[in-house]
């Protein structure tokens, strides 16, 4: 008796292969960056201790920048990346998904660059 | 149109169980949080464009409507957070593991360790709350 085996071929990956890599990788570093930041922010210093003062001096150490970049660049790539999974289950047609995509690729860049000039610019005393 | 009730109605009326609420449930907490991750990152970059105003989305912050919806934020947050991490070990590390019984199981641990996580987490946001805004505990 023999035994035939042939090699299946492994399809290249395409973006949405990527986009299912990216959210499952991002999901790791994810966990203790935001966890952290929650825990800190929210539970340990608390909102009512949060004022301009305080981002200041937080701000005034680059690790803490560092983290803080970290959040903008994984986080709201990982959030805006989810909505477009979540609406690709509502809208089928070629041209609705087109939309949706380059809408929401203009948020995330918009957002994003939001957030980094604040980041790098710092904060600025109230005039 | 049809499309949002025709996927709606599949959300709704597929039997999944536990694997099918912690779909849902990822979904939901997803989608909360990224909605408040968008308003989080322009009121943070109040400090560079308006920083006379950043006192004042702080305030917003402080009040108890924001506290009440904060405890609710971090649920959102800490079981995405679990739940994300239970798909991913099971997508990249052990996707033999992939099962009916294992997922029943492993949705029930998610949401055990979520809710030790948010219990106490949530006592002490709420101490703070009651305590800055209603006086109580001696604040």
């Amino acid at each position: 008796m023999t035994t035939n085996t042939r090699t299946i071929q492994k399809p290249k990956p395409n973006f949405e292969t990527k986009s299912w890599m990216f959210m499952r990788y991002s999901a790791i570093l994810l966990i203790p960056l935001v966890f952290g930041h929650l825990i800190l922010q929210d539970v340990i210093v608390g909102v009512h201790r949060i004022d301009l003062d305080y981002v200041a001096m937080r701000w005034a150490s680059i690790g803490w920048r560092i983290y803080d970049a970290l959040l903008l660049a994984f986080a709201f790539a990982h959030g805006v990346n989810g909505i477009r999974q979540v609406l690709n289950d509502f809208i089928h047609s070629d041209r609705g998904r087109k939309i949706m995509h380059w809408g929401l690729f203009l948020l995330w860049l918009i957002i994003t660059a939001i957030g980094a000039i604040a980041l790098i610019g710092g904060v600025r005393p109230i005039s | 149109m049809s499309n949002l009730k025709t996927t709606l109605t599949g959300y709704a009326s597929y039997r999944g169980k536990e694997g099918h609420y912690s779909f849902i449930l990822h979904r939901i907490t997803g989608l909360g949080t990224a909605l408040f991750l968008i308003i989080h990152i322009l009121d943070t970059s109040f400090v560079y464009f308006f920083p006379d105003l950043y006192q004042h989305a702080i305030s917003l912050y402080r009040s108890t409507l924001f506290g009440i919806a904060e405890v609710g934020l971090v649920f959102c947050v800490f079981f995405h957070g679990v739940n994300g991490l239970r798909v991913a070990f099971f997508d990249l590390i052990a996707p033999r593991l992939w099962s009916v019984p294992k997922q029943r199981f492993s949705t029930k641990i998610t949401l055990l360790i979520t809710l030790l996580m948010w219990v106490p987490a949530s006592a002490i946001m709420l101490y703070n709350m009651l305590y800055h805004n209603f006086g109580w505990f001696g604040g």
